[in-house]
């Protein structure tokens, strides 16, 4: 007996309980563990985060199957009883017992220190290798810790069960596009806030924000599903002078509370010909309508729309004679376009203000981001038109000063990563559109220009595949539909075992983060998007008076020293 | 680690037998339930102390041998002494009988038959076959729970008693199990321990795993 009890005493773990051991699997197909017969198969939850405890490495590896299983037929036919919790207790773990399926994410080799992270998984364990919880040093191993002396790491919630925080590495984030996808209501925007959140505290990229439902820039209502909502905090609260509102409709901004840093006026001549293109499914054009507006553009240059939709009625068909355009292709163009002409922010003539996109570039040089609201100019139209003119002028002002950088290699001239928001994604990136708009181009040619995009919408079936195939990075909720969850993956190696964790997602506060910020996948709980963010993030409303003081005196030291 | 080891073993070791069982009859405590006469490796016959005094069916025991040997009893069985001679009826109860006859109960033995299942050595209980089979004339006890307990915390005991074929095996089984829930206090978790272990043994054979789960649980 004695010795038998030593004889077990000996293994002892460096983590939490051991919750199975691996039986079988394979490196393409992920492993098997049996679940260990104290634990409850409940407790598993897909996505979960645990660790396979290898001979020499430790495998850092996901839950994404659970199974019940039993090793004979009988049991099966004849189950015990519903009284009978003995014998149930007795099955549980022998005759009937449960398969857990784990995908090895990472691997790192035992007692590794820092610098030799993890790296891909090239092995499996053995058999019966321990499975245990993953525990707060795994996370921090992996995922790094929020507050390092570069400042990369942003939390952005924390895995399944557990309350280590998960980070991002914001600087891979920064540098290539990104997707927050997710059915609508579940936390899509929060989860954009929360990322914009870290770029701009973090200093990571500046950012230039198409908001359309007006949530980012200035308190946002927070869904709490039941009748009194609240309200949270927008960029310009948390960050003060550091974000900038540009308003497309100031009244209702004016009307929500909010003075604008800027209003957005558009003139006729900034609209290019490819700008009406890429309207060509919201304004139903057919192909021969973009054909007759470059005829009018090759007479009338960048006048041609105000020349355009400066025709009444019945001399269009005479103004498609004098250019030799088909009539009645121009004038269902005419027709179409007069649409533009209710929206109150197209003006005949540029702004005394100036241009507005030299402005909106003025604030991203001086590193000030920039949230452009819509205010009750919510139609698509709208919205495709307005993002489209502003991000092509931008990026052709990117490209210039990239290649400037290009040739003189002074680190002065190197742009500032630009990341541009835009909602609806799949309006401006699908198969169609994505060749035709800014979007498509800025998607593919990812950080050659310093621009980026952060793709957030709700159906990423519509977003074409090249561009998708591009996205760095995807913060992913809920997703039910199969082709969504098949565009999200797209992309992404081994993806059999994430689509059931995203298909099991919970409708809040979870999301899946794939991809380049991320040395793995992983299943989060959102972070708290409250006071304690908002005292995160540097802002100091809610703080209480005496505790602020403190703080601004200790940083007032910090800057001027100690006197 | 066990008491049995510690009381009995010093002592049986530098005595022969006969001296123990002097002491053992002398002594102001006569504690053992029957006497080994007929003895194997694999099981044991053993005369009761009393008639009608056979420790009960499934109870664990223990020889006094040179090592100390654990058997569980599997049988238990009276008759008269002389082979050729069978009782008969009387149609009276046992007091009056008693009363009128009384010879007739000196003319009858009570034995028991125990499965060999371990012995104890210096380290504790060991659950093998032992290497020399009790002496005739040994005393039989039974184990305190404590023994019991100690000698059950594995769970080999019970693929003894279901690799013997001479034996009820599940009613063995069973009566094996109740007695060592109750050294074990009652504790469900050691049942269901053992259930689990049971099920491993039984392979397949769900039908027989639940009735014996269920009756060892009654």
């Amino acid at each position: 007996m004695a010795k038998r009890e030593n004889g077990t005493g000996v293994y002892k773990s460096l983590r939490g309980q051991e919750i199975g051991v691996i039986t079988r699997g394979s490196l393409v197909e992920g492993l098997e563990m049996k679940l260990d017969a104290r634990q409850n198969i409940e407790d598993m939850k897909a996505g979960k985060f645990v660790v396979i405890e290898g001979d020499k490495n430790d495998f850092f590896s996901m839950v994404t199957d659970m199974r019940l299983d039993a090793n004979n037929q009988e049991v099966l036919l004849h189950p015990p009883r519903q009284e009978d919790e003995l014998l149930r207790q007795v099955l549980s773990g022998t005759s009937t017992y449960n398969i857990v399926s784990l995908r090895p994410m990472l691997m790192m080799p035992k007692g590794a220190d820092g610098d030799e992270g993890p790296r891909p998984v090239k092995a499996i364990p053995s058999h019966f290798s321990q499975v245990q919880d993953a525990m707060e040093e795994d996370v921090a191993k992996i995922f790094g810790r929020e507050g390092d002396e570069q400042g990369k790491y942003f939390s952005i919630g924390s895995p399944l069960d557990m309350d280590t925080p998960v980070c991002i590495d914001m600087v891979r984030f920064a540098e290539r596009s990104n997707g927050i996808f997710g059915k609508t209501g579940t936390g899509k925007s929060f989860l954009t806030r929360l990322a914009l959140c870290g770029l701009i505290h973090f200093d990571k990229a500046v950012n230039l924000i198409f908001d359309m439902h007006n949530e980012y820039g200035f308190k946002a209502m927070k869904e709490t599903g039941q009748s009194n909502s609240t309200f949270v905090k927008g960029l310009k609260q948390l960050f003060g002078e550091r974000v900038a509102i540009f308003s497309l409709d100031p009244q209702s901004t004016r009307a929500r509370g909010v003075q604008p840093d800027h209003e957005v006026y558009i003139s006729y001549d900034q609209v290019t010909v490819d700008d009406v293109a890429t309207l060509q499914d919201e304004l139903k054009l057919n192909p021969t309508a973009v054909e007759s507006a470059y005829l009018v553009y090759a007479i009338y240059k960048d006048r041609w729309l105000r020349t355009l939709l400066a025709q009444e009625g019945p001399d269009v068909e005479e103004f498609a004679k004098e250019i030799g355009a088909h009539p009645g292709s121009l004038v269902a163009l005419h027709r179409k376009l007069k649409r533009l002409e209710n929206f109150p922010f197209m003006v005949q003539k540029g702004h005394e203000d100036g241009d507005v996109v030299d402005r909106i570039m003025e604030y991203l040089d001086r590193g000030i981001n920039v949230v452009l609201e819509f205010g009750q100019q919510t139609s698509m139209l709208c919205y495709l038109l307005v993002a489209n003119i502003i991000s092509r002028r931008i990026h052709e002002m990117y490209v210039k000063k990239s290649e400037r950088f290009y040739s003189t290699q002074k680190p002065e001239d190197q742009p500032r990563q630009l990341m541009i928001t835009i909602e609806e994604a799949h309006k401006f990136l699908n198969p169609s559109a994505a060749k035709q708009t800014i979007f498509g181009t800025i998607a593919r040619e990812m950080r050659k220009y310093y621009v980026s995009l952060l793709v957030v919408d709700q159906r990423p079936s519509g977003i074409d595949d090249e561009v998708l195939s591009q996205i760095g990075t995807r913060i992913t909720a809920l997703l039910n539909d199969e082709k969504d969850i098949q565009a999200v993956l797209t992309g992404v190696s081994g993806t059999d075992g994430l689509r059931s964790v995203l298909a099991s997602l919970d409708s809040k506060q979870q999301a899946l983060v794939i991809g380049h910020a991320v040395p793995m996948p992983v299943v989060i709980k959102t972070r708290e998007y409250g006071a304690q963010f908002y005292r995160d993030m540097g802002c100091l409303d809610d703080v209480p008076p005496a505790e602020r003081r403190a703080q601004v005196e200790k940083k007032t030291n910090a800057l001027y020293g100690d006197n | 680690m066990s008491t049995i080891g510690e009381s009995s073993n010093p002592l049986s070791r530098f005595m022969s037998d006969e001296s123990n069982a002097i002491n053992a009859s002398s002594g102001p405590e006569r504690s053992h339930v029957g006497e080994v006469v007929e003895s194997s490796t694999t099981e044991l016959v053993a005369e009761a102390r009393q008639l009608h005094g056979a420790p009960s069916f499934g109870q664990f025991v223990r020889v006094d041998s040179e090592v100390p040997i654990v058997g569980i009893v599997f049988n238990v069985f009276t008759h008269s002494i002389e082979p050729n001679r069978r009782p008969t009826a009387y149609g009276k109860t046992e007091d009056e009988l008693r009363l009128e006859q009384p010879q007739i109960f000196e003319l009858l033995r009570t034995e028991f038959q125990a499965l060999v299942i371990g012995y104890l050595d210096e380290m504790g209980p060991v659950q093998i076959l032992p290497p020399q089979p009790a002496r005739i004339h040994s005393f039989v006890h039974v184990c305190s729970e404590d023994q019991i307990r100690a000698f059950t915390h594995t769970d080999d005991y019970m693929r003894c008693i279901l690799n013997t074929v001479k034996v009820p095996t599940d009613e063995l089984l069973i009566a094996a199990l109740r007695q060592t829930m109750r050294a074990h206090g009652g504790d469900r978790a050691y049942l269901v321990r053992m259930g689990k272990e049971l099920s491993r043994l039984l392979g397949d054979d769900y039908d027989r795993l639940s009735s014996i789960v269920r009756r060892a649980a009654y």
